[in-house]
This record gives structure tokens, C-alpha cells and sequence, in this order.
């Protein structure tokens, strides 16, 4: 009697959970995990390396599939079979007291060895595949060096020299030809990170002393994400990248741009003083990890980031003009480049070209005026324990909103 | 020879008396005393087994915030720093504080009984193992009570990131200093261990008549023998660079930061080995109980165990595959892997031979011993995908890796180890867990564990990395992520069913007699709870299963133990050793001195007794003076002359004198 009315209650009471879990689940509305087609999958991969690096993982996983459903099938036959179903048959006389069969230890041994034969073949050949340009495809390798910092990625072109400037430097976001094979010089300044674009390749660290390299190739133009994949600090998880594959044309016209100092907005002619200041006063704040990207940046991000390739109409020039006097006046130059403005802090990542990146802050923001706002009026909330938050503190530099304003304006400028 | 070691004890019995007016020996047998003081294997496991269950609700109540931080995509339940911090610590409180001490548990209250010895082969230093651990405990732990925070540079600790440059607070220093404290409890455990399996074995008890689980016990504290002292290698070269600015690792001096993750894997992996032979001893011996049948091809599960140990050392660069070791290395490696899946295998191979053709008994230590043949599957599998290269560079340092080796530590190790404790509660207790509420407890357990960790497979091959505060809700991870919180509470929730019928089974559960289960080794034979020494008799014993076979020959036994019963008494009875409080005061001597060195500020005023180097010398002045009382006060001991069976159930105390 009372077993009942204890069942009958945690039956009512299981239904309520079982209820109240569905429920919850439905808000989480997108159901297509298990398809595994995001932006960092390493499943739909768009690359050689990354393919390569997938077949091996399918073969692992339908040798273990297969293993695992016949070992899984005598498992379960046996405890269901065998299972004493009442309390006499638990009594029963014991079975007889057999201590193995080595006839079938070593069949299965050797059936297991063979399994494992069927992965390894595959692994070493995908081994020695992934870990360099084939020799045929040397020739037409880009090379280009990655470097790690706390928290965010500095990209060096050594084929792009600029008279009296050396190579070619751009951070958090790395532009590549697309359809040929590029090795990556991988190198950190600090502490280990690790360089890991789930679409074109798996990851390889940056060590400090150590002078690593990965290579990969996009077969086709795209946009893709990259992630830091060794913990780094505090902000690891938002040390992010991007990779932009270009046709050999658009390849070419964003080198030449990048290769040509900043761009250099002209100060209006007439005095300025009734600049717009207000303009910008309601630009809103930002709670701290709230998403950095709008919902049309991310169905199209590399039309989005080709976009950022050209000056926006209706600059306001006042504006830049002050933007670019307050970057002496705030000390922003004593970490940050822009060259040609005559700034060459090198802490930071570059400017140079700043306003044609789709991207700031690692990779964590899409570059849009509001978000630009919000990291240089609070550093510290985006990306915890960052340098530039200490810089504040360590140099005393206090920014009002016009001072943001137009700080941000002058940033978004540099094409 | 004979002659030589009989002279030598009388020798140290009269020590003992004329000592024992200078030396205090306590006799306290309740209250604090005596649990600080005390030196029986059976008291020692609980108490191990104690601090590990506080300590695997702590890393869960960490694991639970981690999970409701991920359960939305920008989640602002922590900061970045607080959940670094709680990943950190939920590693290393459930590696070193609950799974690790739960497995030292069951050795030390189940491994003499199970071998027919009345103690371990060293009282006191198994006691100054125990209080070793809790000082290590306590000294990972500080940090949640002071601003430096606690640890949070992930349980591998990677150089340079724990470097004074880019972590200038205490808290690596207390995750450095707690960890070497761990390592020398383990240590001393472990060679007690081996001591104690080696020599103290009944007669008759030959190395292949072993239980499994022993065995287990026995290849388990070779690892830890021969694995820790790389990590203490590797602690002290980081200790060294933080105290004194040595270059072991800086790179500015000339350091090789890679050689800590060498250091560190040659270690961490014989680890995992550690965390997982205890549990498949465990297993090994709740099948076959349950099954009434012997373990299908001990030889061979035996054998296996041992060539995991061995090829657990080969492997370690398996968690390095990304760090570009080059193309033979990985190779090699990548192989050695492979390869450590065959005896693995065999060990379900094993399993599932024993099952067949038994009479399959479904109590909860069953249920959760089958949950954990299955689970440790599923992870065994994900681990052969790891041994690819090639596949493992999309894998490594993703949630593909969370969800491997949390099947193979919670599936694996923590369902043994729930297992265990249903299986020897009656023993232990002498009261059983009600089969409702431990069945129940057993599939929300099963549900919520993976609800939580299956969909962290896809979430890895999506691409989300580990040890991530936050991501962006447009990668595809939310629903994955918001299912694994669900399923993490629902966890919570069988933890909770599971620890509240345990503690009140402990109270006021059904009693139980002798032998509950129809078991078949050793241990079952002792009455419950076993008397502080154990064996009234030594028994001896005739062939694997030595219970089973007791079982069926009781009259040949009965004879023998007859016999036995006399020698003994001739000798003088049982030997008991004595209570010591010196292994408790050596351990706080490391305690204050490990506070001494990783918490305290250097003293910016120069001169030798900074409060630093003071405190440290204090620490080392009590250590020292534990070890030297330890070691003047002698192994004392007395004699216990129980009158038969009978005396231990009516409560009366045995004879002693």
C-alpha cells in the first residue's frame, strides 16, 4: 500500500519533470546540433588539410561504429539473457565456475589489432600529409607568419615589403589568396596559444621558443572563423580571428591598398567649431559579454567585409581631424601604428588600416561605430585583463564621450 | 635468522614500556583523538573516503556554474576570471580531491581485507598519508578565502602562463605547493601499498590468486611510484622559477616552456591510468559476484591491467599532438595509442565472458557496474579517435575531449567508485542501501550524465573550444550547450538522491548479516563492521575466489582455522599496533611550511626572519620534530585475545593486555 502511493506519486511527480524539462528544452529552439554546419564546424570543411583530417576522423569513427554495436549487442543480449528475473532463480544453484576460454582471447585480440591496422593505415599517411605543403605544390605556396599575443593575432606578410617600413603587418584578420596553399610561421610573444581554423585545418600551438608552422588552403573565396585553442588567460575565450580567402584579383587590389600608408582624411577648410558633437551622445552601452555582431554582418560577412574596403559616405571630417590629434594627445600611439600618420607604437595591433577590417578587438566585435565605441569606452569589460584597459589606468588617460566619438570616427577613416 | 628477529621484537617490547612514560601514546578510541590518532586501515579509508565525497561535491557544485555559465551564449552568471578559476579547481579538486582519495579509500579498507592481513604493513605512515592529503587539500583550497582568488590557470598549468610575469599572484603558488603535498601523500601511500601487497599476504594467497581489485591497488601505486615523481620534478622547477627566478621555464632566461607539458604528460597520463585501474578492480569484482560466476580469464584481465601501466608511460604525447613534435614522433605516438586500445578491449571482452552464462543479480552496485562497462565504451571509443593524428588536431583542446574524457572519468571512474560504495556499504556499515532509491539514484545519475556530455561531442566537432567563458550565439552551439546545463542539473539531482539515501542508509538503513551479496572473496567473510583487527584468525587460503571456496568446503576450513587459532594464541595473541599522534604532527608541519612558502608575501624588508622564512622554518621545525618522535617512539604495539566470534556481537570489548 505504501509503495504504491510513493510510486504513484513519483510517477505524478516525473511526469511534472519530464513536463517542465520539455518545455525548457523547446525555448532552446534550434534543434540541429547533431548537424554541425557552424561557422567553426570542422565537419563541412572547405579545404584540403581540413578534408584530409575529417576522413581520417570518419574511418575512427565507423571502425568504432561497427565495434561498438556488435560488442554493445552481446553486452546487452547477455545481461538481458542471463539476468535472474526472481528471487529463486537468484538462489539457484551457481553456474557452472568456468574461468575463460583463451581460443577467444586471442581471437578477439587479434580481431582487435586488426581493427585498429584499419585506422592506423589512413593516420599515418594523413600524419605525414598534414604536416607540410606537398613538394608539388611548393612553388605556389604563400607564406605568412602568425604571431600570439595576450589576447589577439598579429599577421606578417614576409613577400610584402614597404619601402622603409618592412613587411606587411595586419592583425586578427588574415587575408590569403584563395586556392593555393599557404604556410603559416607560427610564434607568440607570450604565453601558448594556439592557431586553429576549424574549416580549413586543424590547430597548431604557438610556442614560445619553438618555431612551429601549419599549412592549409581555401579552396574557394570565403570568410572564415578562427579561435585561440589553448588557454591563454583570462580572455582565451575571446581571442578569436577571422581568415578571408580572396580571388587572385581581389587579392591583389587589397594588397596594393595595404601597402600604401593610412588614408588620410583632409581637415575641412572652413573652422569647424560647430562640429556635430552631439551626434553620437546616445550611443548605448553595453552589458559586459553581451554579442558583438548583427544578424546581417552574419549571413553574408565576406559581401560584409568587402563593404569595409571602401570609405563610408559622409564622413565627417572635423570630426577625424580631432579624432587623429586626440591619438598623439591620449598616448593611443605609444602601442598603436598608423602608418603614414607618423604613429608607430608597436605593443598593439596595427591601425594602419584599421577601418577596413570587419572585425575589432580580436576578432570578438563587428567593426560598426557602436561597437568600436564600446571597446575604447570600456576595454576591460569586452576583453577582461587586457593591456589596453591597463593602459588606461597605468597612464592615467580619461576619455569623454566627444573625445570616443571622435577617436572612433578618426579609427573608422583608415581604409 | 629465526633467533635474530625474535630477539629484536622482545628487544623493542621492553623499549616500548619504559618509553611509553616519555612518549605519549594515545588509547582515545572515540572522539577527535582518536581519529587524528589513529592507525587502522579501515578508519583511514573513511576517512579518506570523506573528505573525497566533500570534496566531489565541491568540484560539482564548481562543474554546476561552469555549466549554467554556458548555458546561454554571452552568459553573465561569472566573470572571465571566476569561471577560469572554477575550471581550474573543478580539475584538480576532482583528479587529486575526489577521484584519486576515493580510489585510496577503497585501497586501504578494502585491499588488506581482501589480501587476509589485519593492517597495512605501515600504520603510522598511512596515517601521515591521509593527513598529507588534507594538508594538500587545504592548501589548493586557501585561495577561495583570500584575494590572490584560487588557481585559475587550468589543472595542466602550462608554462609560461603560470609564470610570475603573467600570473603574479599566490594563487599558482598555492596550486604548485598543494599539488607537491598531494604528491608526497601519494607517494607514501602507494609504497605503503606495495609493501602491504607483497609481503602481508595470508598464506596461500599466492600473486594469482589475488582479488582483481587488488591487483589493481597494486598496479595503480607502481604508477603513482613511478609517475609522480615527474610532476614534483616539474613542480619544483616552477616553484624554483616563481621563488628564486630560475629560468626553467622563463623564455627571457632561456627556459623551454615545452618542457613542462612533457614533464607534466609523462605524468599526467600514467594518471589517467591511476584514476581508471582502481575502477576497472572495482568492476572486476562486481561482476562476478553479481554474476555468481568467476571472472572470465582473470590471467588475461590481469595481464592487461599491467600492460596498461607499462604502455601508459609510452603515450603521454598523445596530449601534445598539436604542439608540432614533427612527423615520426607524432607517428610513433599516434601508434603506441592504438595500441593501448587491445588490452582495454580485453578488459570488456572479459567483462561481458563473465556475465555470460550466470545468473545476472540487477542490484544497484550491478546497475551502475553495467552503466559503467558502457560508458567507459563510449569513451574508449572517442579515445581511439583520438589516437588518429591527424584527427585529433580538430579534436584537441575541444569539446570533443571534454566529452571523451568525461565519459571515461565520470562514466568510468566515478560510476565504479558509486558502485563500489553500494558494494561494500554493508561491510562497511553493516546496513544496505534500499534497492528503490539506489536504482532510482543510479538512472537520473545515468540520464543526466549524458544528456550532459553526449552533445558536447557534436559541440566539439562544431568547433567550440574548452575553457571558454562565453561564446557568440551564432556558431551553431546553443542548443548543444543549453542541453548539456539541463542534463549537468539533472545530475545534480541523482548526485543529490544518491548522497541523501547513503546518509540515511547510514542511520537507519536496513541491517544486514554477514556476506549480503553471496560474494566471493575475502573481505565477506569478516563480520560487519570488521573488527579493528580484522582477522580473528589468519585464513588460508586455497584458490582464486577464496570466500567462494570457503563457502563450499566449511568443514576444511573450520579445521584449519581451529589450528591456526592456537599457533596464535601461543604467540601472544593478535598484534595491535598503537595509536600515534606524530604522523598527524608532521603533516601540519608541512601544512604551515607549504603555507609559509606559497601564501605568504615576501617580506620587502631584507633580513633573514621575514615573516616568510619564519613561518616555512616553524612549518619545518614541527615536521621535523613529528618525524624524529615518530621515529623515537617505536613501533609499540599490543595483543589482542578476542575469545571467539561470539564476544564481538554481544559488544563486549576483546581481552587486552
Amino acid at each position: 500500500m505504501r509503495l504504491a502511493t510513493i510510486l504513484s506519486s513519483a510517477a505524478h511527480w516525473s511526469r511534472a519533470v519530464l513536463a517542465v524539462g520539455a518545455v525548457s528544452l523547446l525555448s532552446a529552439c534550434d534543434y540541429n546540433f547533431w548537424r554541425m554546419d557552424g561557422h567553426q564546424s570542422t565537419i563541412k570543411v572547405e579545404g584540403p588539410v581540413a578534408k584530409s583530417q575529417l576522413d581520417v576522423f570518419y574511418v575512427t569513427c565507423w571502425v568504432t561504429l561497427v565495434i561498438f554495436i556488435l560488442v554493445g549487442a552481446v553486452l546487452a543480449y547477455a545481461s538481458i539473457k542471463f539476468k535472474a528475473r526472481t528471487p529463486e532463480e537468484e538462489k539457484a544453484i551457481p553456474p557452472e565456475q568456468g574461468h575463460g576460454n583463451p581460443l577467444i582471447e586471442i581471437g578477439l585480440i587479434g580481431a582487435s589489432v586488426l581493427a585498429l591496422v584499419i585506422i592506423a593505415i589512413p593516420t599515418l599517411k594523413g600524419i605525414w600529409y598534414t604536416y607540410d605543403v606537398p613538394e608539388d605544390r611548393k612553388a605556389d605556396t604563400y607564406e605568412v607568419t602568425a604571431t600570439g599575443y595576450q589576447w589577439w593575432f598579429k599577421f606578417d606578410y614576409p613577400s610584402e615589403q614597404i619601402a622603409g617600413a618592412g613587411a606587411l603587418t595586419t592583425a586578427n584578420e588574415l587575408v590569403i589568396p584563395a586556392g593555393r596553399p599557404v604556410r603559416v610561421n607560427l610564434r607568440t610573444i607570450d604565453v601558448i596559444h594556439s592557431f586553429w581554423i576549424p574549416k580549413l585545418a586543424g590547430k597548431v600551438d604557438m610556442i614560445p621558443n619553438r618555431a612551429n608552422h601549419l599549412w592549409f588552403q581555401a579552396d574557394q573565396p570565403g570568410y572564415y572563423w578562427g579561435q585561440c585553442a589553448e588557454f591563454c588567460g583570462d580572455s582565451h575565450a575571446v581571442m578569436r580571428f577571422r581568415v578571408i580567402a580572396l580571388g587572385p584579383k581581389d587579392f591583389n587590389d587589397w594588397l596594393s591598398q595595404q601597402t600604401s600608408p593610412a588614408r588620410d582624411v583632409a581637415p575641412p577648410r572652413i573652422a569647424a567649431n560647430n562640429a556635430p558633437k552631439a551626434q553620437f551622445a546616445s550611443l548605448r552601452t553595453f552589458k559586459p559579454n553581451e554579442t558583438g555582431h548583427t544578424a546581417k554582418y552574419d549571413t553574408s560577412p565576406l559581401d560584409a567585409w568587402k563593404a569595409h574596403q571602401f570609405p563610408e559616405k559622409g564622413e565627417n571630417q572635423a570630426l577625424i581631424a580631432q579624432g587623429k590629434a586626440l591619438f598623439k594627445e591620449k598616448a593611443c600611439l605609444s602601442c598603436h601604428e598608423v602608418q603614414g600618420h607618423g604613429y608607430a607604437g608597436i605593443s598593439g595591433p596595427t591601425l594602419t588600416h584599421f577601418g577596413s577590417r570587419s572585425t575589432l578587438a580580436g576578432a570578438l566585435l563587428e567593426n560598426n561605430t557602436e561597437q568600436l565605441h564600446r571597446w575604447i569606452h570600456n576595454p576591460e569589460s569586452v576583453k577582461p585583463g587586457n593591456k589596453m584597459a591597463k593602459g588606461y589606468i597605468d597612464n592615467n588617460i580619461k576619455l569623454t564621450n566627444e573625445d570616443e566619438v571622435a577617436l572612433v570616427a578618426y579609427l573608422q577613416s583608415l581604409k | 635468522m629465526d633467533a635474530i628477529l625474535k630477539s629484536d621484537l622482545q628487544v623493542k617490547d621492553v623499549a616500548t614500556e619504559t618509553k611509553s612514560a616519555v612518549f605519549w601514546r594515545p588509547t582515545a578510541q572515540t572522539g577527535l583523538i582518536s581519529w587524528l590518532t589513529t592507525v587502522d586501515h579501515k578508519k583511514i579509508g573513511f576517512l579518506y573516503g570523506i573528505f573525497a565525497l566533500f570534496f566531489f561535491l565541491v568540484g560539482g557544485f564548481e562543474a554546476l556554474l561552469i555549466r549554467l555559465q554556458l548555458m546561454t551564449p554571452n552568459g553573465t552568471v561569472l566573470t572571465a576570471q571566476q569561471y577560469n578559476t572554477m575550471f581550474t579547481m573543478h580539475g584538480t579538486t576532482m583528479i587529486f580531491l575526489a577521484v584519486m582519495p576515493l580510489s585510496a579509500a577503497f585501497f586501504n579498507f578494502i585491499m588488506p581485507l581482501q589480501i587476509g592481513a589485519r593492517d597495512v604493513a605501515f600504520p603510522r605512515l598511512n596515517a601521515f598519508s591521509l593527513w598529507t592529503f588534507v594538508a594538500g587539500a587545504i592548501i589548493l583550497n586557501l585561495g577561495w578565502f583570500m584575494s590572490a582568488g584560487a588557481p585559475d590557470a587550468g589543472w595542466t598549468g602550462y608554462a609560461p602562463l603560470t609564470s610570475k610575469t603573467y600570473t603574479p599572484d599566490h594563487s599558482v603558488d598555492m596550486w604548485i605547493m598543494g599539488l607537491q603535498l598531494l604528491g608526497v601523500a601519494s607517494i607514501a601511500a602507494s609504497l605503503n601499498f606495495i609493501v602491504t601487497i607483497i609481503n602481508m599476504r595470508a598464506p596461500g594467497m599466492t600473486m594469482m590468486r589475488l582479488p582483481v581489485f587488488t591487483w589493481m591497488t597494486l598496479i595503480t601505486a607502481f604508477l603513482i611510484v613511478l609517475s609522480f615523481p615527474f610532476i614534483t620534478v616539474a613542480l619544483v622547477e616552477i616553484m624554483m622559477d616563481r621563488l628564486f627566478g630560475t629560468s626553467f621555464f622563463e623564455v627571457s632566461g632561456g627556459g623551454m616552456p615545452i618542457l613542462w607539458q612533457h614533464l607534466f604528460w609523462v605524468f599526467g597520463h600514467p594518471e589517467v591510468y591511476i584514476l581508471i585501474l582502481p575502477a576497472m578492480g572495482i568492476i572486476s569484482e562486481i561482476l562476478p559476484t553479481f554474476s555468481r560466476k568467476p571472472l572470465f580469464g582473470y590471467p588475461i584481465v590481469v595481464f592487461s591491467g599491467a600492460s596498461i601501466g607499462f604502455l601508459g608511460f609510452s603515450v603521454w604525447s598523445h596530449h601534445m599532438f598539436t604542439t608540432g613534435m614533427g612527423t615520426v614522433a607524432t607517428a610513433a605516438f599516434s601508434l603506441a595509442t592504438m595500441a593501448i586500445a587491445v588490452p582495454t578491449g580485453v578488459k570488456i571482452f572479459n567483462w561481458i565472458g563473465t556475465l555470460w552464462g550466470g545468473h545476472i543479480s540487477m542490484r544497484t552496485p550491478m546497475m551502475f557496474a553495467l552503466g559503467f562497462v558502457w560508458m567507459f565504451m563510449v569513451g574508449g571509443f572517442s579515445g581511439v579517435m583520438h589516437s588518429a593524428a591527424p584527427a585529433d588536431a580538430q579534436q584537441q583542446d575541444s569539446y570533443f575531449v571534454i566529452a571523451h574524457f568525461h565519459y571515461v572519468l565520470i562514466g568510468g571512474s566515478m560510476f565504479a567508485l558509486l558502485a563500489g560504495i553500494h558494494f561494500w556499504f554493508p561491510l562497511m556499515f553493516g546496513r544496505k542501501i534500499g534497492e528503490f532509491w539506489g536504482k532510482l539514484s543510479f538512472w537520473v545519475i545515468f540520464a543526466g550524465f549524458n544528456i550532459t556530455f553526449f552533445p558536447m561531442h557534436f559541440l566539439g566537432l562544431n568547433g567550440m573550444p574548452r575553457r571558454t567563458f562565453t561564446y557568440d550565439g551564432n556558431l551553431g552551439w546553443n542548443s548543444a550547450n543549453y542541453i548539456a546545463t539541463v542534463g549537468a542539473l539533472i545530475l545534480g539531482v541523482g548526485i543529490f538522491i544518491y548522497f541523501a539515501v547513503m546518509v540515511y542508509t547510514y542511520f537507519k538503513g536496513e541491517k544486514v548479516g554477514k556476506d549480503v551479496w553471496d560474494a566471493r572473496t575475502l573481505e565477506w567473510s569478516l563480520p560487519n563492521p570488521p573488527p579493528e583487527y580484522n582477522y580473528r584468525v589468519i585464513p588460508t587460503v586455497h584458490a582464486r575466489d577464496a570466500f567462494w571456496y570457503m563457502k563450499q568446503n566449511k568443514e576444511q576450513i573450520a579445521k584449519e582455522d581451529a589450528a591456526h587459532a592456537k599457533e596464535e594464541a601461543a604467540h601472544g595473541g593478535i598484534h595491535m599496533p598503537h595509536q600515534s599522534i606524530y604522523p598527524f604532527v608532521a603533516s601540519l608541519g608541512m601544512l604551515i611550511a607549504g603555507i609559509g612558502i606559497s601564501v605568504i608575501d615576501n617580506d620587502p624588508t631584507p633580513g633573514f626572519w621575514g615573516k616568510k622564512i619564519g613561518v616555512t622554518m616553524i612549518g619545518g621545525v614541527v615536521m621535523l620534530a613529528g618525524i624524529y618522535f615518530w621515529a623515537l617512539e617505536g613501533n609499540g604495539g599490543y595483543h589482542l585475545h578476542p575469545e571467539n566470534e561470539g564476544d564481538e556481537s554481544n559488544g563486549k570489548k576483546p581481552a587486552k593486555h
